[in-house]
């Protein structure tokens, strides 16, 4: 399935955020969405699940616009995963993964066992079945971030959006759920990420989009795509693209802050705790 | 559900007019069988007039007002939510102020609180639908100044009343009691309860994915606004009928909830139906408490906040569950 947006113009109340996106996604791609803090991604992102009305343009699903579709309609075909959140009642994990059926399951149904079934292999999938019975709040915030993509994989969508899903995350968890990201491209799925690190969109996706200040400013494949003068566009900050060999002898990428140099000999010292709380 | 039954069974039993327990059996057998009246007149008042219809509106009630605030919960997911967080209860207790007050005969009372119950979180909602802001935020903040506004209200209608009639009378009733029910009322409030727990009920599986925010439930394929207007309209139902016959009862729809939660979990499939069963038997047995503590009768709505208030702090020092 394709993911059209057509010259889309976007925001909140009457000012526009976004302003005239062309895009098209396809089922194997993954696409990385950069862009710096209020550059319009989470808007962007919003307005293709219908959670904010278009003010131009239209968001077509295999030609179709999508404008008039039900939330319903709209859950079946796109599957989101939000930020790491903490819902404020403790769920069980299988609970939490077969909301995902709730575009499936007509308004007075509860899950069948055939939802239960599909939700089980969502979790297998990603190698969390362990965690089925345990409780949603109790668990890592790698693990939940987990069980949020298992719970959009349990919708069966064709196109997976997620908003910077590993923005609260350590590093090890980030690398955990980002190289699952990669998996979900090999289902035929579309993937549309927004990202926070250049390096993630190197590794893990297929194509990136800039996006600056509500327009597109370049997309195309990483390597091509992601220069240190674009970044220094995009974020405002000197950054160095270095080419390094891993042990497979595969080419990488790595972005080094090279504008602001630590001076040496000239830290001022750390202050005590007491000014520390005096300061909070 | 064992223990409801039990209940059940004790609040006919108990009472200022003692009826043996063999011989309730037999008198309640006789709407089924023909047997032969071996008891007095009175026993059967005491049992069908007097015991029955309040044993049943304690239950009814004690369900209701749990399911709403179980509902409410989830969908505001704040766990400190109550039944009348829209100003359902304000407005009942306003209309029902404003019955005494113009000497409305009970049923005219009843249908006042009823309606002003409705009227109270229908301007909630109309109002959070013109905020733009936050829609959650919205209807808490306008169901906090509709109360406000109502609760202001009833002070100036006790404030006019008579104050050797209508004003014992107003604030009597705002105590809440189920001392004056008869049969009558259980047939005015059955339908208006059973109609919005049998939807509640049924929609309990979208209430899971309603305490998981209201953006999130959309884009998991859920119609937000429309279950949200059908959520205040079965809770606002089932409070303004309660409020309507038993006056204000506080603390039921906001300790019961958690209690179940903690039972059960969060999952509404079961968290529901045991809010209802516990709601049931809580307040039935309460109201047993209210009839016989003392040689005279005490407002329910003072023992359910002196019962629910430390109840409730012990849950929250000593639970693991907690709701985090």
């Amino acid at each position: 399935m394709k993911l059209e947006l057509k010259n889309l113009s976007c925001g909140y109340g009457r000012q526009n955020v976004v302003d005239g996106i062309s895009l098209e996604i396809n089922e194997g791609e993954v696409i990385g969405l950069l862009g710096a803090n209020g550059c319009g991604k989470t808007t962007l992102i919003k307005t293709i699940l219908g959670l904010l009305p278009p003010h131009g343009g239209e968001v077509l699903l295999d030609g179709k616009n999508i404008k008039h579709w039900t939330s319903a309609q709209i859950a079946r075909v796109i599957g989101y995963i939000p930020q790491m959140h903490t819902p404020p009642f403790p769920f069980q994990v299988l609970d939490v993964v077969l909301m995902g059926r709730t575009a499936h399951i007509k308004p007075f149904a509860s899950p069948s066992s055939r939802d239960v079934k599909i939700a089980e292999q969502a979790l297998e999938m990603l190698n969390i079945s362990y965690l089925r019975n345990r409780i949603y709040t109790e668990i890592s915030g790698g693990e939940r971030q987990l069980v949020l993509i298992a719970r959009a994989l349990t919708q069966q969508p064709k196109i997976l959006i997620m908003d910077e899903p590993t923005s609260s995350l350590d590093f090890g968890n980030q690398i955990k759920v980002l190289s699952h990201v990669k998996q979900l491209a090999g289902l035929d799925l579309a993937v549309l990420m927004s990202c926070h690190f250049p390096e993630h969109a190197f590794l893990y996706s297929t194509r990136v989009v800039l996006l600056n200040e509500g327009r597109i400013l370049h997309s195309g494949p990483p390597a091509e795509a992601i220069t240190a003068e674009r970044l220094k566009i995009l974020y405002g900050v000197e950054v160095e693209i270095i080419s390094v060999r891993n042990r497979l002898n595969k080419e990488l990428k790595v972005c080094i802050p090279s504008g602001y140099q630590i001076a040496e000999g000239n830290l001022t010292p750390a202050p005590k705790s007491d000014q520390i709380y005096a300061l909070a | 559900m064992i223990v409801l039954i039990l209940i059940f069974i004790l609040s006919f039993v108990l009472g200022r007019y003692s009826v043996p327990p063999g011989q309730l059996l037999e008198v309640l057998a006789t709407r089924v069988l023909p047997l032969e009246q071996r008891w007095s007149d009175t026993v059967e008042t005491v049992i069908f007039q007097v015991r029955l219809p309040r044993i049943l509106a304690a239950i009814m009630i004690g369900a209701a007002l749990s399911t709403a605030g179980a509902a409410y919960q989830g969908m505001f997911k704040n766990p400190l939510v109550s039944p009348d967080i829209l100003g359902a209860s304000a407005g009942a207790g306003f209309g029902a102020a404003l019955g005494i007050y113009f000497s409305f005969s009970m049923i005219g009372i009843q249908i006042m609180a009823f309606i002003g119950g409705l009227a109270a979180v229908a301007l909630t909602y109309g109002i959070s639908l013109r905020i733009r802001h936050d829609p959650m935020l919205a209807l808490v903040l306008s169901g906090i100044m509709i109360g406000s506004l109502f609760t202001a209200a009833i002070s100036g209608i006790k404030y006019i009343a008579d104050p050797y009639d209508k004003l014992p009378a107003i604030t009597f009733w705002l105590m809440g009691s189920l001392a004056s029910i008869n049969p009558q009322d259980i047939y005015m409030v059955v339908v208006p309860i059973m109609a919005g727990m049998i939807l509640l009920f049924l929609l309990r599986w979208r209430l899971n994915v309603m305490a998981m925010g209201e953006e999130e439930a959309q884009v998991l394929g859920l119609n937000t606004r429309r279950l949200k207007a059908v959520v205040i309209l079965c809770c606002t139902l089932m409070t303004a009928a309660s409020v309507s016959v038993s006056g204000l009862i506080g603390w039921v729809g906001l300790v019961i909830p958690h209690l179940a939660r903690m039972i059960v979990g969060p999952n509404y499939q079961v968290l529901l139906p045991a809010s209802i069963l516990l709601g049931g038997g809580y307040l039935l047995l309460v109201d047993d408490l209210a009839r016989l503590l003392a040689s005279m009768e005490i407002p329910l709505g003072i023992l359910t906040a002196l019962i629910g208030v430390p109840f409730f702090l012990y849950l929250l020092l000593n639970s693991k569950w907690g709701w985090k």
